[in-house]
């Protein structure tokens, strides 16, 4: 961390990764030559980009350039107009987010993590449940279940939680995002989406779900996330995809530049673009 | 938690005893059917002091026979409310199915129990096109089952015109969905009501389809994220509240040996407060079903209480109006939005 800037609001705490990203073998996703339109507007021009196992790769780029268009394509909502998706080095096509999942794709959105009334054990399960087949009935593996999200959420040093039958809306927007990545973790994701994981969050909270990325990142999957904040992309992003208009125009490397640079990267190149 | 976190005082709990559970005091606090439970007892204690035929037989009957009903229809409508919708036409489907069954097996002869599985059948069937109205076209269950509410109305009138359909003698179905238990004061929809309770109590704590149901209310946008077939959980519980609201009808039907088209009038409502009283959220993700029979027995024991008491029958809803709104009011205030649904 020591050729980061110092004045980074998320301080020390992130930890450094414990591994070197492989890249000799097949990226997780990969996009090539990805075109996308809304009807006869076409938001995504051209765009190549890959996610490698243990990697953290951040989107950055203004309003409009693309970077929601891009995750959703990841995460199977949108299916792009030309180009080819390829998943563990295999093309692949999602008709729907559900098939997505399915192979290991799991979007975390903040607002969407999690069902506010139900206890963390039933949240870390939904729709993924154990369960034990008495004839037509599923019936819930309660005591594992619960055993089973503790022991996962215990490692998160959630103070607020003491027992899986509490339930979630105790716990803080940050706090549930932890959870949600620690679930996507425990059911053997290979990549993660996050659509602005810090957004509205305090110092402190920001911190906690940076933590959550780079234990996913040290855990071997691959991340994809949106950020505006860029003192928040830096500590735990390998490499910044910086998008503009719907097309990719630089692709920094982790260290490369400071936030200071980067937000003036951004803010200059919009203010050409709208020139 | 890093050292250099103080955390927010208010935002931790207290230590828990060395086994990681609640303590028996907090367990029993988070007993969503104890306030509702305390209020019944409450008005229990409230009408044996004021009346001296409380628990006559034949004001344990009036009560359990009234509950019983009441409640049944209030376990269906409970899933339905858990998973975010309400069914309006709970109270028509309540008289009309019962109308259509004797018609069949007391106007026209048909076999009792095969002119039973049609009105069961048909009763469900409208749970059918409740669901599919009320998810195809997203629009709110409120709107679909008004109409369904109207259009039962009419098929009623039309069916019965008035009259009241009676049959003297009880048949083996009408005994065993409507006859006394042997001598006691007691009749055979108080033991249904529990069996459904109890079924439906099981299927909610520990079935998936539970936990489903209780997803699909509390927030249907990340239940549908995480794989959750929301709009089949909603299909499938309007399908629960119209079946047990029919099934019901046709005991009270076994019960009076009659039914008029005026019969379950108000039902929908009695239904929904019944829950609301037992702790169902409104907005659908909370509630439990024992919450709902508890409430059924509340609405009950004040209907009779009051008459027993000297006050006019009909007036017995003025009083459940004001209830209503005073126990929201009071969950409202002590922020009860929902509590953890262990």
């Amino acid at each position: 961390m020591s050729n980061l800037p110092l004045h980074v609001e998320a301080p020390a705490a992130i930890p450094e990764k414990t591994r070197e990203i492989d890249r000799s073998g097949e990226p997780v996703f990969e996009l090539r030559s990805i075109s996308h339109s809304y009807g006869r507007n076409k938001v995504i021009f051209d765009v190549s980009l890959s996610v490698w196992a243990g990697e953290v790769v951040a989107l950055v780029g203004d309003n409009g350039a693309g970077k929601s268009t891009l995750l959703k394509i990841f995460a199977g909502y949108q299916q792009p107009t030309a180009g080819t998706l390829r998943f563990m080095g295999k093309d692949m096509r999602f008709s729907t987010p559900a098939q997505a999942r399915a192979i290991g794709i799991e979007a975390v959105y903040q607002d969407l993590a999690m069902v506010e009334q139900l206890s963390l054990w039933r949240n870390f399960f939904l729709g993924k449940e154990i369960v034990h087949k008495l004839g037509p009935l599923n019936i819930l593996g309660r005591r594992e279940m619960r055993h089973a999200a503790q022991k996962a959420v215990a490692e998160l040093g959630l103070t607020r939680v003491r027992t899986g039958d509490e339930a979630v809306w105790t716990l803080s927007g940050g706090e549930r995002q932890s959870v949600a990545i620690t679930r996507a973790m425990h059911f053997g994701a290979k990549l993660l989406l996050l659509d602005e994981p810090t957004a509205a969050l305090s110092v402190r909270e920001t911190r906690n779900v940076l933590q959550s990325i780079a234990r996913a990142r040290d855990h071997g999957l691959g991340i994809l996330y949106i950020d505006h904040n860029m003192s928040h992309v830096l500590p735990v992003a390998d490499r910044i995809v910086l998008l503009e208009l719907g097309r990719v125009v630089r692709i920094i490397d982790r260290g490369e530049v400071s936030v200071e640079e980067l937000q003036d990267l951004i803010a200059r190149r919009t203010q050409r673009a709208l020139a | 938690m890093t050292s250099d976190t103080s955390p927010n005082p208010a935002s931790v709990a207290p230590p828990l005893d060395g086994r990681g559970r609640r303590s028996l005091a907090e367990s029993l606090l988070n007993v969503r059917e104890l306030a509702p439970g305390l209020g019944l007892v409450v008005v229990v204690l409230f009408f044996t002091l004021q009346t001296g035929n409380f628990w006559s037989p034949q004001t344990m009957t009036a009560i359990t026979t009234v509950a019983s009903t009441i409640a049944i229809v209030a376990v269906g409508v409970t899933m339905l409310m858990i998973s975010g919708e309400f069914d309006l036409s709970v109270g028509q489907n309540f008289a009309f199915t019962p109308i259509v069954w004797a018609i069949l097996f007391v106007s026209n002869g048909m076999n009792e129990w095969l002119a039973l599985a049609i009105a069961l059948v048909i009763a469900g069937c409208v749970g059918v096109v409740n669901g599919l109205v009320t998810t195809l076209f997203g629009i709110p269950s409120f709107i679909t089952t008004l109409g369904m509410f109207f259009v039962l109305q009419g098929m009623n009138n039309l069916l019965i015109s008035g009259h009241q359909l009676i049959m003297f003698d009880p048949s083996v179905t009408m005994s065993l969905l409507g006859g006394r238990i042997g001598s006691t004061p007691f009749y055979a929809p108080i033991v249904w009501m529990f069996l459904i309770a109890i079924v439906f109590w099981f299927v909610l704590a520990h079935l998936r389809y539970g936990n489903w149901t209780l997803a699909t209310g509390g927030r249907a946008g990340p239940a549908k994220a995480m794989g959750v077939p929301t709009a089949r959980i909603k299909r499938t519980n309007f399908i629960i509240s119209a079946f047990f609201a029919g099934l019901a009808g046709c005991m009270q039907f076994s019960y009076i040996r009659g039914v008029t088209q005026g019969q379950g009038q108000n039902y929908e409502l009695l239904a929904i407060t019944a829950a609301v009283l037992g702790g169902t959220s409104l907005f659908g993700g909370t509630g439990t079903i024992w919450g709902s029979v508890i409430g059924a027995f509340l609405l009950a024991t004040i209907q009779i209480g009051l008459v027993l008491i000297g006050v006019p029958g009909s007036f017995y809803v003025t009083f459940i109006g004001v209830m209503l709104v005073i126990v929201v009011i009071a969950n409202v205030r002590l922020g009860r939005f929902g509590s953890s649904q262990a």
